[in-house]
């Protein structure tokens, strides 16, 4: 079951990196478009957005499952063992009920999106369920992610050495 | 009545904050609470409906870009290569070599939107090549804790591609008006270690080797690559030939396209800071995400506009309303991290703001500013992080030596505020 979990979470990692860099060849593609108009490609700026919106979106679990989701620890790290293991599991609880909303919500986005045949206002035209299939797909597994570490958590296991004091240091 | 539930608000969203909730569900969570109580409005399909607008907006992507770049410098020789380049030229300069450290943050800050990368990427090579050379290890440690907070200051900036998207202001314009406050805070600091410098000649190591002014140009040679992808990133930006998002494409490309010739640019470090920037952008789209989803919210219980409509009958002067902004800013930068405080706050502050009469920018350059003191004070400080990392020290230690930067920052904020030309003027001078 870890195995399978684990497998699914690099996969989304992976995919995540491909979305990355879907948004950069969109963004050069707009910049060449304006360059060599013969190689335009109209509405690539939307192309980039979505992208973009992918991989956030599926990068949330792999994300999670090491660690590195930004959370106020100040009041957290004084407290002893027992009482941050008790609290632990509220804070899952708490983001396991959310992040099931977005993920439950997100799917019926899509669907929506699909039965009222909701269009791109921009170049694109896209039928926006498409790309709206990502964010269903990434809080859905984000959703998973939480469930699976309360189960562990519940289970008495310790998650992972957390330090999400470093990590975050990196995004400013 | 409505003002005893926004209240409540408050204090559950500091509540669940304060819990160890992640942050960007922990804003999700209170904006439903909120929408829940004051609208009868579907809050689900509200909330993914916004969620996914903010999360696939074209202005957005200009960041992740970014992240990606200063990933990939991050993995590169970049740094080496600066002190090389750049130490001949300041061994004349009371302080000497710890200018290294001012100097090429505010390089490396023009290349990188990240303050604690600009903290590491620098401080791994000048922190122990000082030490080598016997120069204090607290100046040095301060003046890298001050100089590293200029990857805010300087652009590209991923919190100024924040407070643009949250504030709707042009992020080409919040990046060229960074550029003379970052230079100004940049040469406060270098005169700070001046003085510093002249006060404790005995502490300052004496100059190691002589350079002709030919040999000085020659060895300038290593900081060609960095000033190359400055002046094609910031310089698209500022002719008007490219958006801050395409400028951030150009400088994904460029700097792969240096690590190729400094032969880093291995399958592994490019996987690798393809997955790192995936990941660390995806830590803010989170927060970003919960963000959006508050300010919809809190539109709708018309808190900022209540603010707004109190912080006028207060009659506060401007420069009242900065400081205590600024007091509220640097007590919110004790236990957030920036990005957090800036969309938290904005959503609320902007009408506020304008009706003070501040120009949008220039409230920006004030926030990162703000932003960048939150990063030296502990107990949540991101560069001291970074630099307890790097150097192991207490945090307190590294708190006690950067403080005198962290009051540079404050006399900025003020010359600033009499000067808002330092600010306003180059942006006016753009093209387009």
């Amino acid at each position: 079951m870890r195995k399978l979990m684990d497998t699914l979470f690099t996969l989304a990692a992976y995919l995540a990196g491909l979305f990355m860099i879907a948004t950069l060849l969109a963004v050069l593609s707009s910049i060449f478009g304006r360059l060599i108009p013969a190689l335009d490609l109209p509405g690539s700026d939307a192309y980039a957005g979505y992208c973009m919106a992918a991989a956030g979106f599926l990068a949330l679990a792999p994300t999670l499952r090491r660690g590195e989701h930004i959370r106020v620890t100040l009041i957290f790290n004084q407290l002893p063992a027992r009482a941050q293991h008790i609290l632990d599991i509220f804070c899952h609880l708490v983001a396991l009920g959310l992040s099931s909303a977005l993920a439950w919500f997100s799917i019926r986005l899509v669907l929506q999106s699909r039965e009222f045949f909701d269009i791109s206002t921009g170049l694109d035209a896209t039928p926006l369920w498409i790309p709206q299939i990502g964010m269903a797909v990434g809080t859905s597994l984000f959703a998973l992610a939480f469930l699976n570490d309360l189960v562990l958590l519940l289970a008495g296991q310790t998650l992972r050495d957390a330090s999400p004091d470093g990590e975050p240091a990196r995004i400013e | 009545m409505d003002l005893t539930i926004t209240l409540l608000l408050i204090v559950t969203l500091f509540v669940i904050l304060g819990s160890g909730v992640w942050i960007g569900l922990a804003l999700t969570g209170v904006a439903w609470i909120g929408m829940e109580l004051f609208t009868s409005r579907p809050v689900g399909d509200a909330m993914s409906i916004t969620i996914w607008s903010s999360a696939s907006s074209w202005t957005l992507t200009a960041l992740p870009l970014f992240v990606w770049m200063g990933e990939i410098l991050f993995r590169t020789k970049l740094s080496e290569d600066m002190f090389k380049g750049l130490a001949p030229w300041l061994e004349r300069l009371p302080g000497r070599l710890l200018h290294t450290n001012i100097i090429g943050c505010t390089i490396f800050a023009a290349v990188s939107g990240s303050s604690a990368a600009t903290c590491a990427t620098i401080g791994k090579m000048t922190l122990p090549e000082l030490k080598r050379r016997g120069y204090p290890e607290h100046i040095a440690i301060g003046t890298l804790a001050g100089a590293g907070t200029l990857g805010l200051l300087i652009p590209p900036s991923i919190i100024m591609i924040v407070y643009g998207v949250t504030a709707n202001v042009s992020i080409a314009q919040l990046f060229i008006a960074g550029v003379i406050p970052g230079l100004l805070l940049a040469g406060l600091f270098m005169g700070y270690t001046i003085v510093w410098a002249l006060l404790h000649p005995d502490q300052i190591p004496p100059a190691e080797q002589k350079f002709t002014f030919f040999q000085k140009l020659y060895e300038s040679r290593h900081l060609i690559p960095v000033v190359s992808l400055i002046a094609a990133v910031l310089g698209s930006i500022y002719t008007g030939l490219a958006t801050a998002t395409e400028a951030a494409a150009l400088g994904v490309v460029g700097s792969m396209i240096i690590a190729a010739v400094q032969g880093e640019l291995s399958w592994k470090n490019f996987r690798e800071s393809l997955l790192g920037a995936t990941r660390l952008y995806c830590m803010i789209a989170l927060i970003l995400a919960g963000a959006a989803f508050l300010t919809l919210s809190m539109g709708y219980l018309g808190l900022p506009r209540h603010l707004a409509e109190w912080i006028s009958s207060l009659g506060l002067s401007p420069l009242m309303l900065i400081i205590a902004l600024m007091l509220f800013f640097i007590v919110l930068g004790c236990f957030l991290d920036g990005i957090s405080i800036v969309v938290l706050t904005m959503g609320v502050l902007l009408p506020t703001v304008e009706a003070a009469g501040f120009d949008l920018v220039w409230f920006g350059i004030f926030v990162v500013l703000v932003v960048e003191m939150a990063q030296v004070t502990p107990p949540v400080g991101f560069n001291l992080f970074v630099l307890q990392g790097m150097t192991k020290k207490e945090i307190t230690y590294l708190a006690k030596h950067a403080f005198p930067m962290f009051l540079l920052m404050v006399a900025a904020v003020l010359l600033l505020y009499f000067f808002p030309g330092f600010i306003t003027w180059l942006p006016q001078q753009m093209a387009g």
